[in-house]
């Protein structure tokens, strides 16, 4: 330990000497560390998995169960409620759920301010699939229509002031509905199970009900809805049940290799059946992407984050480049004193246990100026990007994973130099 | 200063040079992407969308009682809403559309002659819900037919003739006027200007209007408000007040003037530009950090050659010009790499976003930014250099 | 040729004043040989310096071919170096960096003359002293006495009427350095003037006049007896 102490002092002595060329160094290190390191909490938080154990085993199914002919075109991104009663024939998966989002506004009674809320209209495996935390009350059992409500967390407590709220009664869009329940904190991101446009990387919804009662009372999508013949839209009761108004997501959970091929062979059979009914005009081009690719698989990856992503790394290369160019030459000027303590009889292992003190000084000095110009470049990217502000988060993978960039740059950046210093011809120096 | 005893001197020192050359050829390559980008978004938040973008407001908002959503307590909610706005100061004319133009998309539908519907269709035409004003807020010229005044309903079903933008109507009748022909959304009764209507369309110009009544607006609904020129900040601070009295069951989503719509629209690319840009000036910085201390070094590592030349007769002037042309010299080199390295960053960035090629004069701009901050970071060890004492430099010890 | 005047430098530190020459008088004619010698630190080598205008003086005058060498510009005094000077130190000072051709180029380079006129110069004052054969190797492929010939070559390259040399067989051994004594005698005897620092009684004995420095002042050559200064 003493003798660590030591090293670091020698270190420390050896930077003193030379001031300038160690700072700048290290600022340039701290600023190629840091502006990557702000790119790539977006990138790594966009592209983490928040179900790992699960996103490989539900999956969006995907047919060309509508009424026009084309050739080459990939499945519509949302389904039709007639189509999913039509894949819900199947008892293959664990579980599923159809779903979609809506707009609404939330009161206690009719004399309260309206808050707007976002809604999701859904079923009950909905919670179970995603495996959302319930902190008070029970879901409904089914998705039939009922004026029965399940709140976050956070609106129980904007709307009550308290989370035990089940049973109360409240106003959405002016119609009486009661909580049933509450749901602890939790916030999926990116928000996988509506991922189509770009939509997951929005909050999650405040505000739940059942599937059916949304079609009955007419909430109509607040996102992408399409129509393939003459229905409706606005009268989602009858023709949205019916005819080619697509507005759905549609998760099933396929937990083994057996059920994910029984539902592939499935959805072949209904492709095939549906044909020979004439509602399948279209070549089949069945999908059953997995929760796991299902931003890339609605082509939803940021390409700015991803430009930048690739400039970031170009620039931290050129960083690196250019610190180890300037420790280079601070190690030559000290290329005497090197030589010196050779002659005095320092080993090779002495001298590169000294290296070691150089390069854990380094980090930590590199790891504050990454960390405060990262702070500083992520708050200056969701300015410029707000889109993407749920996603500048650090936690504790990306922390470390920072630290080990950052020592392997220190080492990186006074390796080659000091291997150059220390394993030079000894006389030659001496003589200089 | 031979350019022979230049490149034996920097084919000496092979490691440094080298990183010297890769770090220059980088900081090109981005400061080329950079400007290519940045001009790139310049250009698109110039560009010509047809419209007024400073003295134009749109307002979005949504009824918060569903009563009010719908025809006819909305129709009634709407003509309060309008005369209200139209009676404030500076205002020049108001009109309610279902969605505001500018933007990424929105509500579409395709379009195309019946007659002819597998050549003609278009996908994704923004289609537009407006009363009668909606021409006169967004100044549209009209260039054939008439418009169409009031809304037309038959047997309940609203049969409103269409309003195409110029460039639709060619595309969807190349032979011939547009006005009197059939479309699948039904008649085309005028052919007005272009104007920016979405982003995500086929064309952006690409727009269909109806003079119609709005029959519900779940997803809430647009007034567009024209103003005297200057007014449009004093109308805009007074609007949401204005449409609270008129009714307040009513959430305002936003209220923007057409030009923060607009730039709304390239807020990405204004981004990646902005951040590119900043980036180019850290390399920048950090090259000329790299061009400093390399300076510096040198002259340090070479305070004996640089000595003996002084002996042998080199004035200080000559010594300057030697480290300069060694700087420059390298610079020139890295610059060369560099122009390739851009065009590997230019194809790599292309397959993410959408960026122009790189022209031909770029190279030579970014080389002589280069330069001169290569030569701003050398001029300060070049001159300590050459004070060096050729005495003791020449000295043995 | 050269005529020093009353000359005087001092060296002045925060703590000290040290007198590295004191009022010098000296005058070499043209085609002298003149060995500079005594003990060191006595300033022999800082009137080299002064005598090559490397360093500056005080106060005095000091004329060159008759023209005052005070006030000239920095680019004066180069040009003046080297058209009129050629040095040669003890540890060579050739630039490692580059062949012995260019080596020998350098001076040239700077007065401007042409590349060819410049090889042809170059490669005669290498043939001079026996390594045009070599003249593309690096100096680190040579031995110190060939080193030293290099350098000699580099001196006598741009024909210059004085030749300075400071102990330049300092780091040779016996044969080596009488082959380059010999070789700077032969340059003298073509008629251009040698000031030698040495501190070999021998070498100063084959030199055409001795001149003894003492604490930075001349003292009477003639009176100067080794021994008797060993003893004292």
């Amino acid at each position: 330990m003493e003798q660590f102490f030591y090293y670091l002092k020698v270190s420390w002595v050896s930077i003193k000497r030379a001031p300038l060329p160690y700072a700048l160094t290290v600022f340039i290190l701290s600023l190629g560390l840091g502006v990557f390191f702000a790119n790539a909490t977006f990138y790594y938080q966009l592209n983490s998995d928040p179900l790992p154990h699960k996103s490989d085993k539900l999956f969006f199914p995907m047919m060309m169960l509508v009424p026009y002919e084309c050739a080459d075109c990939k499945p519509p991104s949302v389904l039709s409620y007639a189509n999913v009663q039509k894949l819900k024939s199947s008892d293959i998966p664990t579980a599923e759920a159809a779903m979609y989002s809506s707009d609404g506004y939330l009161r206690l009674d009719s004399t309260a301010l309206p808050t707007p809320v976002k809604v999701r209209l859904t079923e009950p495996d909905f919670f179970h699939m995603l495996e959302v935390p319930l902190l008070h009350g029970a879901i409904w059992p089914d998705s039939k229509n009922r004026q029965e409500i399940v709140l976050s967390k956070a609106m129980a407590e904007k709307m009550f002031g308290s989370t035990d709220v089940v049973g109360k009664q409240l106003l959405l869009d002016d119609r009486s509905f009661a909580v049933v329940a509450v749901l602890d904190d939790w916030q999926m991101l990116p928000r996988l199970y509506d991922a189509n446009n770009g939509n997951h990387v929005n909050e999650v919804e405040d505000v739940y009900i059942p599937l059916e009662t949304g079609y009955d009372l007419n909430y109509l999508s607040n996102t992408q809805s399409q129509t393939f013949d003459d229905a409706d839209y606005r009268k989602l009761a009858s023709d949205g049940r019916s005819k080619a108004l697509h507005q759905l997501q549609y998760w099933v959970q396929l937990d083994t290799e057996a059920q994910q091929q029984a539902y592939q062979q499935f959805m072949a059979n209904l492709a095939e059946d549906e044909k020979k009914a004439g509602r399948h005009p279209s070549p089949v081009n069945n999908q059953l992407p997995a929760m796991r690719n299902i931003v890339a698989y609605f082509g939803g990856e940021s390409g700015d984050i991803k430009a930048f992503a690739l400039v970031t790394l170009l620039f931290l290369v050129v960083c690196l480049f250019n610190a180890s160019h300037l420790s280079l030459n601070r190690y030559l000027s000290n290329q005497y004193e090197f030589s010196l303590r050779r002659a005095l009889g320092a080993s090779r292992w002495q001298l590169q246990q000294q290296m070691l003190a150089d390069v854990l000084l380094m980090t930590v000095f590199a790891i504050s100026g990454a960390l405060l110009i990262g702070f500083g470049g992520t708050a200056l990217m969701n300015y410029l990007w707000p889109i993407n502000a749920l996603f500048a988060r650090w936690d504790l993978t990306l922390m470390l994973f920072l630290l080990a960039l950052t020592f392997a740059a220190s080492y990186l950046v006074t390796l080659y130099p000091a291997l150059r210093a220390s394993f030079g011809a000894l006389n030659q120096q001496l003589k200089e | 200063m031979s350019l022979h005893l230049l490149l034996q001197s920097l084919l000496r020192r092979k490691v440094v040079t080298g990183l010297l050359l890769v770090q220059l050829a980088m900081t090109l390559a981005l400061l080329l992407n950079s400007i290519v980008l940045a001009g790139q978004t310049w250009q698109k938040l110039h560009e010509d969308t047809g419209l007024d973008l400073t003295n134009s407001l749109t307002v979005e908002l949504k009824p918060t009682t569903p009563a009010l959503r719908q025809y006819p307590a909305l129709a009634d909610l709407l003509e309060r809403q309008m005369a209200a706005v139209r009676a404030l100061p500076g205002v020049v004319a108001v009109a309610y559309s279902n969605q505001p133009p500018l933007q990424r998309g929105g509500t579409n539908g395709n379009l195309y002659d019946p007659d002819n519907q597998e050549r003609s269709n278009i996908n994704n035409v923004p289609v537009y819900q407006v009363s009668k004003d909606f021409f006169d807020v967004l100044q549209i010229k009209v260039l054939e037919g008439e418009l169409p005044q009031a809304p037309l309903l038959k047997d309940g079903e609203d049969i409103s003739p269409l309003v195409l933008t110029q460039s639709l109507a060619q595309k969807l009748f190349p032979n011939g006027s547009a006005v009197g022909r059939q479309t699948n959304a039904g008649t085309v009764a005028a052919v007005v200007d272009d104007f920016y209507g979405q982003r995500n369309g086929v064309n952006s110009n690409y727009n269909r209007i109806q003079v119609a009544p709005l029959y519900s607006v779940d997803w809430g609904y647009n007034l567009l408000v024209r103003t005297e020129p200057g007014q449009a900040d004093a109308v805009q601070a007074q609007l949401a007040k204005v449409l609270q009295q008129v009714d307040s069951n009513i959430e305002i989503l936003y209220l923007r003037s057409f030009n923060e719509e607009h730039n709304r629209l390239y807020r990405n690319e204004f981004g990646l530009a902005v951040l590119l840009g900043l980036l180019s000036v850290l390399m920048l910085l950090v090259t000329m950090v790299s061009s400093y201390s390399n300076a510096h070094f040198h002259a340090l590592k070479r305070q004996q050659e640089i000595g003996i030349k002084r002996a042998l007769g080199a004035s200080k002037n000559m010594i300057f010009m030697e480290l300069f042309c060694e700087n420059w010299l390298n610079t020139v080199a890295g610059a060369m790499l560099g122009a390739v390295a851009a065009l590997a960053l230019n194809q790599g960035l292309s397959a993410v976003v959408s960026i122009p090629a790189i022209s031909w004069w770029l190279p030579l701009l970014a080389t002589l930014v280069l330069l001169i901050c290569v030569s701003a970071a050398t001029w300060y060890p070049a001159r300590i250099a050459t004070s060096v004492s050729p005495a003791t430099a020449t000295k043995t010890l | 040729m050269i005529q020093l005047k009353n000359l005087s430098k001092v060296f002045r530190t925060e703590l000290i004043e040290t007198h590295a020459l004191r009022q010098i008088e000296l005058q070499v004619s043209e085609g002298e040989f003149v060995a500079l010698t005594g003990p060191s630190g006595s300033g022999k080598s800082t009137l080299l310096n002064v005598l090559g205008t490397l360093e500056h003086f005080d106060e005095g005058d000091y004329l060159l071919d008759g023209q005052s060498v005070r006030g000239l510009s920095d680019r004066q005094l180069s040009a003046l170096r080297n058209e009129k000077i050629g040095f040669i130190f003890q540890g060579f000072n050739l630039i490692k960096d580059y062949s012995l051709l260019d080596n020998i180029e350098l001076p040239l380079r700077y007065r401007g003359i042409s590349a060819s006129d410049r090889k042809r110069r170059a490669l005669e004052a290498l043939e001079l002293v026996g390594l045009a054969a070599r003249k593309d190797y690096h100096p680190s492929q040579l031995s110190g006495g060939q080193q030293q010939r290099v350098a000699i070559a580099r001196a006598i390259a741009g024909q210059p009427r004085i030749l300075l040399a400071d102990e330049p067989t300092g780091n040779l051994d016996s044969l080596m350095a009488r082959q380059v004594m010999e070789l700077l005698e032969q340059i003298n005897r073509q008629g251009c003037t040698i000031l030698m620092v040495t501190h070999d009684p021998d070498q100063a004995r084959r030199a055409s006049r001795q001149v003894q420095i003492v604490d930075g002042q001349l003292s009477d050559a003639a009176m100067y007896d080794p021994l008797a200064a060993k003893l004292a």
